[in-house]
């Protein structure tokens, strides 16, 4: 999200807007109640609907949706195939952050690559920015769950065997592989409602936090991307258009300009990317661009990458003070779980500078902007 | 020889969180993989057993089985945040488990919580038996 904010005017007020988004947007293990607990009915409907529910419901805007990968909506999505059991966990789920990598960050553009570009996009120096990086809660990880048991069993049923026992598959086209597709669609719909409350709630804090107008906020949607999710595609392969199914699992959509699944305004650019780095360095805005769909189905990195496990982390975490730390580097942090914050400290990830200028090298997207944290709330 | 000791580790790994428990046999292994597990999730010193749970699962072989038996764990965590203390396996088998579990509601306010787990996954799942203990090895997707 962009605001017609500048930084320098806010600084001080930064912990203030930490607060109130770290007050609205529940975070952190069991993170619920963010908005009034659904209805089974209701939560079926969004997992149909996507994130027009939200925006039926108040959450956003229309416009909104032109902004959001597949328009907020997978179809084909099947809310029968999710289970009892996942239904139960993402009934007061909507909205909220949960824990691990998942992260709301306040951030300003410090650096503009592509100044043509960002202008496009409505993006500016010194600018403030909001990055939400959420999905589909306990109802995605259930119907992983869930399907991981499906898949196990027709492994043996279609003689399939994988290095680990973690991965699983299935050929795309038996009915286990037709349902679990309906069923992640499912997944991926309540991801975009997710995103879209979040947001929502996100605008709802700022505009209390300072007290004043939608309008001199001037809170919008840049755009959503997923970061993990299969989807039927056409792509070229061995020189002739083929329907593919692309999964892109800790990788981005990088669709290069004038590819027909780009929102008009941004036809001419590229689809925007967002890569996460880590909590204190900075986070990147990308657009996508031609060799990503000669190289790599059309796709980019997602994020820096760890370069120490968890518990590497947690070790060196406890020689630093981890609030000191972040005030030092200029980021106001809020968190419900201080191992968790031990374990994402960003001298646990690679540098995403080098990794984003990899990207743009290899001609698959190109760097428009650099945004540098200043505010994070965190599960 | 050493004794087998009832009891869990945390282990290393890159993006996830692991842990290796141990047993004399099958039903303290497990009852300790289920505190191993617990510990992952929120800090056992502060947590209760005001009240009990019954837990039981059944797979296919032991590493199924301690698969099946902490996502019901973690199931009951999910849908009520139940954290467990104390855990004891009253029937074990190798397709069955049963177990009770005493603890309480997760409660922020007074537990230190430390991680949410997504998953216990297959990745390195192994439950095997070395010196006359029983061990195991579990990854969790966090």
């Amino acid at each position: 999200m962009k605001t017609g904010l500048v930084f320098e005017d806010l600084r001080k007020l930064i912990p203030h807007i930490v607060e109130a988004l770290f007050a609205v947007i529940p975070s952190g293990v069991g993170g619920e109640g963010a908005i009034p607990k659904l209805t089974k009915d209701a939560e079926k409907r969004l997992l149909r609907d996507g994130a027009k529910w939200a925006v039926a419901n108040g959450y956003g805007r229309a416009e909104d949706l032109e902004h959001t990968e597949e328009g907020g909506c997978l179809r084909g999505a099947d809310a029968e195939l999710i289970s009892e059991r996942a239904l139960e966990r993402g009934l007061k789920q909507v909205g909220t952050l949960g824990s691990g990598n998942h992260f709301l960050e306040i951030g300003r553009v410090d650096e503009i690559y592509t100044p043509q570009i960002a202008n496009a996009l409505g993006v500016f120096e010194g600018q403030v920015v909001v990055l939400i990086h959420s999905g589909s809660r306990g109802l995605g990880y259930q119907t992983c769950e869930d399907f991981l048991r499906v898949m196990n069993n027709a492994m043996t049923k279609y003689d399939i065997r994988l290095p680990d026992r973690q991965l699983a598959a299935t050929p795309i086209r038996s009915a286990e592989g037709q349902d679990y597709l309906a069923a992640m669609a499912a997944a991926a719909n309540y991801a975009w409602v997710n995103r879209q409350v979040i947001m929502s709630l996100a605008e709802k804090a700022f505009l209390k936090a300072l007290d004043i107008s939608p309008a001199a906020l001037g809170f919008s949607l840049v755009y959503d991307v997923c970061h993990n999710i299969a989807k039927m595609e056409d792509h070229v392969v061995d020189g002739k258009k083929r329907r593919v199914c692309v999964h892109r699992k800790g990788a981005t959509r990088a669709f290069p300009p004038h590819h027909p699944q780009i929102p008009s305004d941004y036809r001419e650019i590229g689809q925007p990317i967002l890569i996460p780095g880590d909590m204190a360095r900075y986070s990147y805005l990308l657009v996508g661009a031609e060799a990503a769909m000669e190289q790599t189905f059309g796709s980019t990195c997602h994020g820096a990458g760890r370069v120490m496990s968890r518990a590497q982390s947690k070790k060196h975490s406890q020689a630093i003070n981890i609030d000191r730390e972040m005030e030092r580097r200029g980021v106001v942090a809020r968190y419900q779980g201080r191992a968790t914050m031990a374990e994402e400290m960003p001298h646990a990830y690679k540098d995403v500078a080098d990794v984003v200028e990899t990207m743009d090298l290899a001609g698959v997207s190109k760097r428009v902007a650099r945004l540098r944290p200043v505010g994070v709330v965190k599960g | 020889m050493a004794e087998p000791r009832r009891g869990f580790r945390e282990i290393d790994h890159t993006a996830d969180v692991g842990i290796e428990a141990e047993g004399a046999t099958p039903a303290e292994l497990f009852a300790a993989a289920a505190q191993g597990f617990y510990s992952l999730i929120a800090d056992p010193a502060g947590v209760a057993a005001k009240e009990e749970i019954s837990v039981a699962a059944s797979a296919s072989g032991w590493d199924e089985l301690l698969q099946a038996w902490l996502s019901e764990l973690l199931a009951e965590f999910n849908l009520r945040g139940f954290v467990g203390k104390d855990c004891a396996i009253t029937r074990i088998e190798a397709a069955r488990v049963h177990g009770t579990v005493k603890g309480e509601p997760l409660d922020l306010t007074r537990h230190r919580f430390h991680t949410e787990i997504k998953a216990v996954t297959y990745h390195e799942l192994k439950v095997w038996q070395e010196g006359g203990a029983w061990r195991a090895r579990v990854i969790f997707d966090v």
